[in-house]
């Protein structure tokens, strides 16, 4: 069984997997949603909710994206009668997806997006505050109780 | 409005920002605190100083991700937002209204980086235009998307 969920731990799905079609969509609706350059996704066939109720935005007639009320996560993107498109950082192992298999929305892919793993690798930064310090983020398994510290 | 002014702001349009200067700090965090709290690969992420940054509509509603930091978010539709450190402000890249125009300079966290990531480009492509036949609801799509600049009123006529 695939599971994940968002930041806080307030959301927690499960499905079956296979973890196989994968893709990374540029479009501009997609990186507005994700605050990103390109979000990367899974389909998740069957997937169930297996603690909390994703709030929704309706972000074109036929299309829903789903995120964390609690903590702002986006956890998938769903056309009407589809499969969830489960977001692949929300997954409690993302490193279990072996590839993408597919880039969409090119139209929109930033022009020096093909470059991005090139810029300097710096020791420190954002990263250092977060982990060295009390992490208020849900662990990457599911836990029986769990509480979570929004501020609204 | 100066030139240097550039907006931003999340998928629905409750929550708007301006920034008065362009950025020279993009960086993309790989770490695993990111990645969760974007729900993707990296956040990218660009430095504001409190002076030159202004939350226009609305305003985020945060998540205290750890003792340190706390994260904002679009409170309607979840569009990750800003990253609070003792470090100063951080805005999401994706966010801004023209994204393009922050190339980012510098990688944070790269011991969280997916196998993946530094191949995603070499993946083969596809246009929105060209996934037609397989999702023919693109073809008359609306998007209910804030628009990429600043509006006087929000929701516009096309929301449902």
């Amino acid at each position: 069984m695939i599971t994940g969920g968002c930041q806080c731990g307030a959301l927690r799905y499960q499905f079956e997997g296979p973890l196989s079609r994968t893709g990374v969509c540029h479009c501009r609706m997609c990186q507005k949603a994700g605050g990103n350059f390109g979000l990367a996704f899974v389909t998740a066939e069957k997937l169930v909710w297996t603690r909390g109720e994703p709030g929704t935005f309706r972000s074109s007639p036929a299309f829903e994206r789903g995120f964390c009320r609690d903590c702002g996560t986006p956890l998938f993107m769903r056309g009407e009668g589809e499969a969830h498109d489960v977001t692949i950082g929300t997954l409690d192992d993302p490193e279990a997806v072996e590839r993408i298999s597919t880039q969409i929305g090119l139209e929109d892919k930033c022009r020096w997006f093909d470059t991005i793993a090139d810029a300097h690798a710096s020791e420190q930064g954002y990263s250092r505050p977060e982990g060295e310090r009390r992490s208020f983020q849900h662990p990457d398994h599911d836990t029986d109780h769990w509480h979570s510290r929004s501020e609204r | 409005m100066s030139e240097k002014v550039i907006t931003g702001g999340c998928q629905c349009g409750a929550v708007r920002f301006r920034m008065n200067d362009r950025p020279t700090d993009v960086s993309i965090c790989h770490c695993r605190m990111c990645q969760k709290a974007f729900g993707n690969y990296i956040a990218p992420l660009v430095s504001v100083r409190d002076d030159d940054f202004t939350w226009t509509r609305g305003a985020p509603d945060w998540f205290q991700s750890s003792s340190q930091v706390r994260r904002g978010f679009c409170g309607k539709c979840g569009t990750p937002l800003a990253y609070d450190a003792p470090t100063g402000l951080a805005i999401a890249a994706g966010a801004f209204d023209d994204p393009a125009s922050l190339p980012p300079i510098v990688q944070y966290g790269t011991e969280g980086a997916m196998p993946f990531f530094a191949e995603l480009h070499r993946l083969p492509g596809r246009t929105t235009m060209e996934d037609v036949e397989a999702a023919p609801f693109l073809a008359d799509l609306v998007s209910y998307q804030h628009p990429d600049h600043d509006t006087e009123n929000w929701p516009g006529e096309r929301r449902p």
